[in-house]
């Protein structure tokens, strides 16, 4: 009873018995989600506007005579002649470690019905970029778990590394898998109590999806126990277009908490091709005049505003990053449409995925020719670069000579061993969704395939041969794979027991098959 | 009706025409929209239909409306006028209404300013706070 007494009291002594200014304005015009209001002098912009009864709004287009406001929430209420009032804060959301695991909306609110967030700290949902004297280079590798990512296209934390491709190419499942990785990283650090290892915590945006795809990523990340270091934003099909043009600031905003307080996250803007649309039908609402595609004119600085969030900060900052995985949706293969040509020019380099390889059955359908990392080279770790280096030349060169072998019968044995070589790898870079890989086992599936360990494999006996080896070195020789995951580099030493683990395992294998 | 940017722009000048000291000047007013009428120049009924709502916007900004439960004295209007004429500066001008609903206190608007002290705006605050 005390305390019931204790909250009333607390909650009179919160109402002021002072007068203080408000600013109101009035309701000219309702409609799709966007007010027109008379009044308000004093208004800022992105400042939330209260409509009563919980509604909030957002103050967007500074006029000479009104000003333009997106409704967040049911408008059917407001009416016009309505009084509304300035708050004085720009929209934020809750932010911390109390979001993990949970499922919200663009305000932070749960959908997941597991009761309120825990959050005592909110963030602003639009803040200017760290700037450059904040930041330093990119030079820890985010390790996506998905093999020819981590060889050929590596990502670091901090980086934009855009994901495009056409619909039905495994976009989301990489993301996916990224999320799925981190998650098994840091619980295996967290098991051996690993000191200086820095978890990555994922914050998925979901903009304009439909609801049962969400679902679907939910659940999957459910089953492989990837939600407790994971932050799902959802702003799906069936909300307004308001709530779609702000989920990924949101998601952002939640993000450089972590970067903020020295951690790490990665974010994943699912798609961004959506985002651009409905901030179309925002801005068409709100009578901005409109340009190419009828996209209005700041729609790349809203992705670039969006995307250069992103960063690592220097150890004076906090060292903490934020690393991008924005996706973009195509149009049969076409990256030199408007927004993914602006995405493209914005990020680090991109992840290429081609509909022609999905259904050849080369999944990831990772198109090596046009993808490229900019900046994550210089974070992935020594063995990886030892291993791997030559492997993207390798292959661009298998598909160039493969394309002139259709013609020839005739191949002298260079360029024979060159496409076999190709094939194989082509076949070890094949990955089922939703199990990626640790990069201890990628270093030495990779050394195999460079060492000629492959070579005598049939072609299509080599995804069985991987994943015995796999089996093998992780069953029988886990101490190996330990001491790559721990020196991050091949020395002579671990070269040569690598050697002696597979000529063991090659001898076994051969006897099986 | 829709008002093209042209006339928005024509209105906007009429009405620096009949500003005078930051205020509106009524004689200038009522002879700019005389003139239009009688000259009629392309577009001169969306030109007066937003010179028209900027007069409105312009009034509105220098309208003190006093809502009160019950009338006030005429030491507490002058008092009233005073305070918000050193804040407002000349030019204002008062409207003075009772409203019952406000219970109790005074409720001034100026322009979009507020000034809220009534009974019934502390009661929906702690309303506000208990939801």
């Amino acid at each position: 009873m005390s305390t019931l007494l204790q909250d009333i009291e607390a909650q009179i002594a919160g109402v002021k018995t002072n007068v203080n200014r408000q600013n109101v304005g009035v309701v000219r015009e309702i409609g799709d989600g966007v007010a027109k209001i008379e009044g308000l002098n004093d208004v800022m912009a992105n400042e939330m506007i209260d409509f009563g009864r919980g509604v909030t709004g957002l103050a967007l287009n500074l006029e000479e005579t009104e000003v333009g406001a997106i409704i967040l929430g049911d408008y059917t209420h407001i009416k016009e002649g309505q009084e509304v009032r300035t708050t004085g804060k720009l929209l934020q959301v809750p932010v911390g470690k109390g979001l993990l695991g949970r499922v919200v909306d663009v305000l932070g609110n749960p959908l997941d019905g597991k009761g309120p967030i825990v959050s005592t700290t909110a963030y602003p949902v639009e803040k200017i970029a760290p700037g450059i004297i904040k930041r330093r280079s990119v030079s820890q590798p985010v390790q996506t778990g998905i093999m020819p990512i981590d060889a050929m296209i590596p990502i670091g934390r901090g980086q934009r590394e855009l994901i495009i491709g056409d619909r039905s190419t495994g976009k989301t499942t990489i993301c996916i898998d990224t999320i799925i990785n981190q998650a098994r990283m840091n619980k295996a650090a967290e098991a051996s109590k690993e000191k200086d290892f820095r978890p990555l915590y994922s914050i998925y945006v979901a903009i304009g999806q439909k609801q049962s795809n969400i679902a679907r990523v939910i659940s999957v990340l459910e089953e492989n126990g990837a939600m407790p270091y994971t932050i799902i934003v959802v702003a799906s099909a069936s909300d307004s277009a308001t709530n779609q043009y702000l989920a990924p600031f949101s998601g952002c905003a939640i993000g450089e908490w972590f970067m903020d307080n020295g951690m790490d996250a990665l974010i994943i803007f699912d798609d961004l091709s959506k985002h651009a649309a409905a901030y179309r039908q925002v801005s068409l609402i709100l009578k901005r005049p409109s340009g190419r595609e009828a996209y209005p004119g700041d729609v790349f600085y809203l992705h670039s505003r969006l995307l250069e969030r992103s960063a690592r900060l220097n150890e004076k900052s906090g060292d903490g990053s934020l690393t991008a995985l924005p996706v973009i949706e195509t149009q049969l293969g076409d990256v030199s449409a408007y927004i993914p040509t602006n995405v493209i020019s914005i990020t680090d380099g991109q992840i290429f995925l081609e509909t022609d390889l999905f259904y050849q059955g080369i999944r990831p359908a990772i198109s090596v020719g046009i993808s490229v990392s900019r900046v994550g080279s210089a974070a992935q770790i020594k063995a990886m670069k030892q291993v791997a280096g030559r492997v993207k030349l390798e292959l661009a060169q298998f598909r160039e000579l493969a394309a002139f072998a259709q013609f020839g019968s005739d191949l002298d044995a260079g360029t024979a061993a060159k496409i076999e070589r190709g094939k194989r790898i082509v076949e070890i870079f094949k990955q089922a969704q939703y199990n990626p890989i640790a990069v201890e086992i990628q270093v030495a599936v990779i050394w195999c395939s460079q060492n000629g360990y492959f070579d005598d494999v049939p072609v299509e006996k080599v995804k069985d041969f991987q994943n015995k080896l796999t089996e093998y070195l992780t069953g029988r020789k886990p101490e190996l794979l330990a001491r790559i995951a721990k020196e991050k580099a091949l020395n002579d030493g671990l070269s040569a027991d690598l050697k002696a683990a597979i000529v063991e395992f090659k001898q076994g294998y051969s006897t099986k098959a | 009706m829709k008002v093209s940017k042209l006339a928005r722009r024509e209105a906007k000048m009429l009405l620096t025409l009949c500003m005078v000291d930051g205020l509106i000047d009524a004689p200038r007013a009522r002879l700019v929209t005389g003139r239009l009428i009688e000259t009629k120049p392309r577009q001169y009924v969306a030109i007066l239909t937003h010179f028209c709502r900027l007069l409105r916007l312009e009034t509105e900004k220098h309208t003190v409306l006093v809502q009160t439960a019950v009338p006030l004295s005429d030491t507490l209007r002058a008092g009233l006028e005073e305070n918000l004429g050193l804040r407002y500066g000349k030019g204002l001008e008062y409207q003075f209404t009772q409203n019952p609903a406000l219970l109790g206190g005074m409720r001034v608007q100026v322009g979009s300013d507020v000034y809220d002290g009534s009974i019934r705006a502390r009661l929906n605050a702690l309303e506000e706070r208990f939801n």
